[in-house]
């Protein structure tokens, strides 16, 4: 053992024994992909949803209206179900069974301590809409002037949106491979890929367990924090093997287990802090940037912790199986 | 030193210039923090045309310029995505079922003449047209059910009428849409009594409507040259004959004339022509900036008509700045906190970040939108990512004895390849989200791409820069100024 190791361990601030834990690091995430796993498949037996997760408006079609109440300090509460009924039987200027029918499958939604309302419909046209959103003053009014918003999403836009979500998906983990491989080799792409499908399959499960128990629905925004994460899961674990190369190249004579162990040791302040100071504007947003980005923080901010623990503990407990495989020989990582 | 003092000269007169270009270029706001709709079209293939390319599309969308100018609509917009789609933005505008019709038709006008022995059946169909435009205007005015009896009458000859005629079974009559839909069938059915296509709008000019005599508006056609001839020519060949010349848009007869005798030897000369098809003036309008913008080469489908008040925008503005700033100085505390004077450099370097990132989305014009902010925000992560990897590796170096310079310059030096890494994995899913997704995606790629570059920038110059800088001070060179007192080996 060198004199340089000697002292950086002493003054290393953590030393975790993470080779020796590696089965319990397995279970954890083993268990919690299971768990995910199941609830994707729970959500697609689901007669409401067959789906793997609950699809929103944007993968769905339809019309959704946004209205703002006005109300000074606290919004009175409102009902719902009274809403569902006054839509039902709304008076129109010619009988349209069509539009009717839409009207009757409304569904109401309270945002915000009840200070928004959001209506849910089949394809509305723009002036059946309009209809409704005047009709709303008197059925829930006053409402904000300038307070709405409608969405109108055509029925081909969700196939169209999931394809080219699979394909950017898919598109940034070949980029991302192709440049951990030439950069490292193949053994660490594959497992920051691992790691990386590990982080994404568990947000997504929690969004299906999610979208059962609280009826979540996933948007296109959901798509772009899946993605968002697998650039910095990947950038975490990226972190970590960088200083087991490191270290692998300055002292040869250790096992791979210590090397991997004192590699995680030290990165471990830097992955904490990393991970803490990306949450801070995650809670930023989640406690006040209104409810379109809520869900979105939310699962950013899952895929923050998420892929901490993958990167820490699960990607280079995984490397030390490459050890057992070469008989506790001492490898080189090659550059 | 003198490199030094160069870098930091070089930074300051950048933080100056940034100021400027944010201060002089205003930064376009998207509509979901400004109010407006937002409508996205795609371009659909024909028999004749299987595939759309960027060709087509870009020929698409120079007939919608001229359109969404003809809405008269400040300030809109339209982008391509991929290779065919486009994103109409109208700010301001709260009602956007104008702004479908006229950009979703494909506004194909053709002059065509009627085909020989068809006058029963086209005299027949404009009768049953006419009714239902009447009662259409009924219900429009009273805005009711229909009372009188004399309409009653109107609904079941007119349902008669369509069984006997149209084939159309199971029609109350009593609805407007269905009436719309009637009247629609209608003008299809006319326009198959005519003969093929003599020739298409691509020939006209321009159109213009004006106002009849107290009847309603009228549109008027100019031809380009060629054009004229081949209306000359057409009206040659009917004139003074019982056959009509029948104006079709989008396979829908929107008007039948007959040509007199007195053109039967040179046809309607003159480059123009009227179509008095008893339009409203909103109608006359829309006809109009349909025929300034020319046919579509190809038809187009509303895929999403997206529309947000400008209360609930500027909702939004206030929320994503309120969770900017409250992001940003929760930083700030946590870097002073665990690397005082470092971190100190690190809060100046992140917000000569914060003012670069601004500068550049004024310079490039990145239309901010909400998940365009959310990616800003993200981004700052990564910037604070980069300063947390140099500082530990910075202190690391301080424990084990090293003097001050020589651990800043290895701090530097060895976290240089793992910053690299993250920020060029970031940097890949980030092109994958922007050349793959759409509209909203796109900004979100959009600004947490540039964060990601800029962040590279600023830590590896800035940071390092100042610090630099700072050290050139005898009183701050103290490893105190970094290290916790029981850190520092003796």
């Amino acid at each position: 053992m060198s004199i340089s190791t000697a002292l950086n361990q002493s003054k290393s601030p953590f030393n975790l024994k993470l080779c020796r834990r590696r089965r319990l690091v397995w279970w954890i995430s083993g268990l919690v992909v299971s768990i995910s796993f199941l609830g994707l498949i729970l959500c697609f037996l689901n007669p409401s949803i067959r789906a793997p997760l609950r699809p929103g408006l944007d993968f769905t079609g339809g019309t959704q209206i946004q209205l703002e109440r006005s109300c000074d300090s606290s919004c009175e509460s409102i009902n719902t179900a009274r809403i569902i009924r006054a839509l039902r039987e709304l008076p129109l200027p010619t009988e349209d069974s069509s539009f009717r029918a839409k009207l009757s499958q409304a569904r109401v939604q309270l945002l915000d301590d009840s200070k928004s309302v959001v209506l849910r419909f089949p394809f509305l046209s723009a002036s059946q809409g309009q209809l409704v959103i005047d009709s709303m003053g008197s059925i829930a009014g006053p409402f904000l002037p300038g307070g709405q918003a409608v969405d109108t999403i055509g029925p081909s836009l969700g196939g169209q949106l999931l394809r080219s979500s699979i394909v950017s998906l898919v598109a940034a983990f070949t980029g991302i491979a192709i440049y951990i491989s030439l950069r490292y080799d193949r053994r660490f792409a594959f497992l920051a890929l691992i790691a990386l499908a590990h982080d994404v399959i568990i947000v997504t499960g929690i969004f299906a367990w999610l979208g059962l128990i609280l009826s979540i629905e996933v948007d296109s925004l959901f798509v772009v924090a899946l993605l968002t994460i697998a650039g910095y899961s990947v950038n975490d674990t990226v972190v970590v093997f960088d200083r087991i190369r490191e270290r692998g190249r300055r002292d040869t004579s250790l096992p791979l287990s210590d090397q991997i162990d004192r590699a995680v040791s030290a990165t471990l302040t830097r992955t904490l802090y990393t991970s803490g100071t990306t949450l801070m504007p995650l809670l930023a947003l989640i406690f006040f940037g209104g409810d379109t980005l809520f869900w979105f923080a939310i699962a950013l901010a899952l895929g923050v912790v998420i892929g901490s623990w993958s990167s820490i503990a699960l990607a280079p407990s995984l490397l030390s199986l490459s050890e057992t495989r070469n008989s506790k020989k001492t490898i080189v990582i090659e550059d | 030193m003198a490199r030094q003092q160069g870098w930091f000269a070089l930074i300051i007169a950048l933080a100056f210039a940034a100021g400027a270009v944010f201060a002089s270029f205003s930064l376009p706001l998207g509509l979901d923090l400004r109010g407006g709709s937002q409508l996205t079209l795609q371009v659909q293939p024909t028999v004749e045309i299987t595939r759309v390319d960027s060709e087509q599309l870009e020929a698409v969308k120079t007939v919608m310029d001229l359109r969404v100018n003809g809405l008269g609509v400040s300030e809109s917009t339209i982008q391509t995505i991929g290779n065919d789609k486009l994103i109409v933005q109208l700010p301001g505008e709260q009602d956007p079922s104008r702004a479908a019709e006229i950009l979703g038709s494909t506004a194909l006008l053709e002059f065509r003449a009627q085909k020989v022995g068809t006058q029963d059946e086209l005299r027949n169909l404009q009768r049953i047209r006419l009714k239902v435009e009447r009662l259409i205007d009924v219900y429009n005015n009273n805005y009711k059910l229909i009372e009188s009896s004399s309409e009653i009458e109107d609904i079941s000859e007119i349902v008669t009428l369509a069984k006997e005629v149209l084939g159309i079974e199971y029609f109350s009559g009593n609805n407007i849409e269905q009436l719309e839909q009637l009247e629609d069938k209608i003008r299809f059915k006319i326009a198959e009594l005519f003969e093929p296509a003599a020739f298409t709008g691509d020939l006209i000019k321009a159109g213009s409507r004006q106002e009849q005599n107290g009847s309603g508006w009228e549109v008027t056609l100019t031809f380009n040259s060629e054009g004229g001839d081949k209306f000359a020519e057409l009206t040659k060949s009917i004139a003074g004959t019982n056959r009509l010349l029948g104006i079709v848009l989008d396979g829908r007869s929107i008007s039948e004339a007959s040509v007199g005798q007195q053109f039967k030897t040179a046809g309607i000369t003159g480059g123009s022509a009227t179509i008095s098809g008893n339009f409203s003036v909103q109608d006359a309008r829309d006809l109009e900036v349909k025929l300034d913008g020319g046919s579509l080469p190809l038809p187009v489908e509303i895929l999403e008509v997206r529309t947000i008040g400008p209360t609930l925008g500027a909702a939004n503005i206030r929320r994503s700045l309120i969770s900017a700033l409250s992001g940003l100085v929760l930083v700030a505390f946590f870097m002073l906190l665990i690397y005082r004077l470092a971190g100190f450099v690190a809060v100046l370097a992140l917000s000569l970040y914060a003012l670069f990132n601004l500068a550049f989305y004024a310079l490039i014009s990145v239309t901010l939108t909400l998940p365009g902010i959310a990616g800003f925000i993200l981004s700052i992560g990564m910037a604070v990512d980069a300063n947390v990897l140099i500082f530990e590796r910075f202190k690391d170096e301080l424990r084990r004895g090293n003097t001050l310079i020589r651990s800043i310059e290895k701090g530097f030096s060895e976290a240089f390849s793992s910053i690299i890494d993250g920020h060029l994995t970031t940097l890949i899913s980030c092109i994958a989200l922007f050349t793959l997704g759409t509209g909203l995606v796109k900004g979100f790629a959009a600004t947490l791409g540039i964060g990601v570059v800029l962040s590279l920038f600023t830590a590896l110059t800035c940071t390092r820069t100042i610090l630099r800088f700072l050290m050139s001070y005898q009183k701050l060179r103290s490893p105190k100024n970094f290290l916790p007192v029981n850190q520092i080996p003796s």
